[in-house]
């Protein structure tokens, strides 16, 4: 009788421990295969995110591929001018150009918006931050601004628009601004205005807190050149 | 008789505490992981999109070869005048600052994780992660402290790069990157050291329980910018 009772409890015990053994196995797994699934890689992608990154990876190869020929038909260029010195002159001074633009060493114009920000009287109203300044820049970036300017203070690769905080100060490139603050921009109007405007969008946000902000679109908007020194000492 | 009662609820309650595990698990994985649906339609974009990926980053290397290549050109073309010899020197220069090459030099490391901290004991989860704004912020001061060259996961920063938050990941330069966020900078050490003071934007993000990590060194590589400046709107002024 005690060993019939035994061995049905030992029989109890090892399918128990098997199931509690496949069990936790199969949940290893899974945490396994959690942490592999990368979010950002392709495999994991809908229809429609799957569509816009083909558009994507599309431009983007135009472009490097335009980039490439222009590089080719330069290198040649070189070749055939070896010998002349004024040719090679006027090449480089062509290459110089295309640099300083993007530098932002050169006064640019063309289609854009301007935006108008001013401070308001109504007390209750927040005051204009360097955040504000900041993310309206980034939206502009995003929505491919292909030179911006923040009171005739061109934004540049290194460009800083910071807050002191005890004056209220606002500094950008180093240089104070003071409202009125207008934000000027080179690039596809539509597209420009509506990153600003969209729900949930900055100038959106900044309308709903009453903040004072007006965009003006238009075909020939003037951005000067950065005036200060562009020098490196450290990298290589 | 009482024993094995108790060994059964016992047994009972473990098999459905693991059972329930695996039912969340499961759930899980079909929700962060899409690969199960085999939509026909869906793996022709995909195989596209590979495609793509892969034309385009042959012809960067195509690129880079050519670049390389225009460089040596314009050094031989130059190498006999001076006043050449300069002009190629300002051409290197500013395709070193506009994110054409790849630079190294003294600088510092910012890592920026999302929090360890469960989110299920915070008043509002999303406090735990890193977002695109922190990032923006910390770029800034950065650039404020006098960084010369920065990237974000390898992603150079150029002069118009944007930073933008989907979900969990963050897109720069039109790439994707996720957490943690390893941001470059070359430039003093010392005087970028002051993003790690009290107070700073560092110090408060350490406050709300994101993983900061702050480290100096001399030797920090940057890589290039992979795409492309191409101007549709903006004209220089005559």
């Amino acid at each position: 009788m005690k060993t019939k009772m035994k061995k049905g409890k030992i029989t109890m015990i090892i399918t128990a421990g098997i199931a509690c053994f496949v069990l936790v196995l199969v949940m290893t797994m899974q945490f396994k295969i959690v942490n592999e699934a990368d979010i950002t890689s392709i495999e994991n992608m809908r229809k429609t995110e799957l569509s816009t990154e083909l558009a994507n990876w599309k431009t983007r190869y135009d472009e490097v591929n335009k980039q490439y020929e222009e590089t080719v038909s330069m290198i040649e260029e070189y070749k055939n001018n070896k010998e002349s010195n004024e040719q090679t002159n006027s090449l480089m001074d062509e290459e110089l150009k295309q640099i300083n633009m993007t530098l932002g060493k050169v006064d640019v114009e063309g289609e854009g918006i301007t935006i108008l920000i001013n401070e308001t009287n109504n007390d209750e109203v927040e005051k204009i931050t360097a955040d504000d300044l900041l993310l309206i820049v980034n939206a502009l970036k995003l929505a491919g601004a292909e030179a911006i300017s923040i009171n005739d203070q061109r934004i540049i690769n290194m460009s800083d628009i910071v807050y002191i905080d005890a004056a209220g100060i606002i500094r950008v490139n180093g240089e104070r601004i003071l409202a009125p603050y207008t934000i000027k921009a080179i690039g596809d109007s539509n597209y420009l205005e509506s990153s600003l405007i969209g729900n949930g969008g900055v100038v959106d946000d900044m309308k709903k807190k009453e903040q004072d902000v007006t965009i003006q679109k238009s075909n020939n908007i003037i951005i000067y050149k950065y005036n200060g020194e562009i020098d490196t000492k450290y990298m290589e | 008789m009482q024993n094995k009662k108790v060994i059964a609820i016992v047994l009972g309650i473990m098999c459905f505490a693991l059972t329930c595990g695996i039912c969340i698990q499961m759930k899980t994985v079909r929700g962060t992981n899409s690969t199960v649906s085999n939509d026909y339609e869906e793996n022709n974009l995909r195989a596209e999109v590979l495609r793509y990926k892969e034309r385009y980053d042959n012809k960067v290397e195509d690129l880079e070869k050519a670049e390389a290549e225009l460089e040596k050109e314009r050094e031989s073309a130059t190498k006999n005048d001076t006043a050449l010899k300069e002009k190629e020197q300002e051409i290197t220069n500013g395709n070193k600052i506009i994110g054409l090459t790849e630079v190294t030099g003294p600088g510092v490391i910012v890592t920026l994780g999302d929090s360890k901290k469960d989110a299920s004991t915070s008043l509002d989860p999303s406090m735990l992660l890193v977002h695109d704004t922190d990032v923006l912020s910390v770029i800034n001061e950065l650039k404020n402290a006098g960084a010369e060259a920065i990237s974000i996961n390898d992603q150079r920063l150029i002069s118009t790069s944007g930073i933008i938050c989907g979900g969990n990941i963050i897109e720069i330069n039109g790439e994707k990157v996720g957490a943690p966020f390893e941001i470059k900078a070359i430039g003093l050490p010392e005087q970028l050291a002051a993003l790690d003071r009290p107070n700073g934007y560092l110090d408060i993000l350490r406050g709300w329980s994101i993983e900061v990590k702050f480290e100096k060194s001399n030797n920090i590589t940057i890589p290039k910018y992979t795409g492309t400046y191409t101007y549709e709107y903006a004209k220089p002024v005559e």
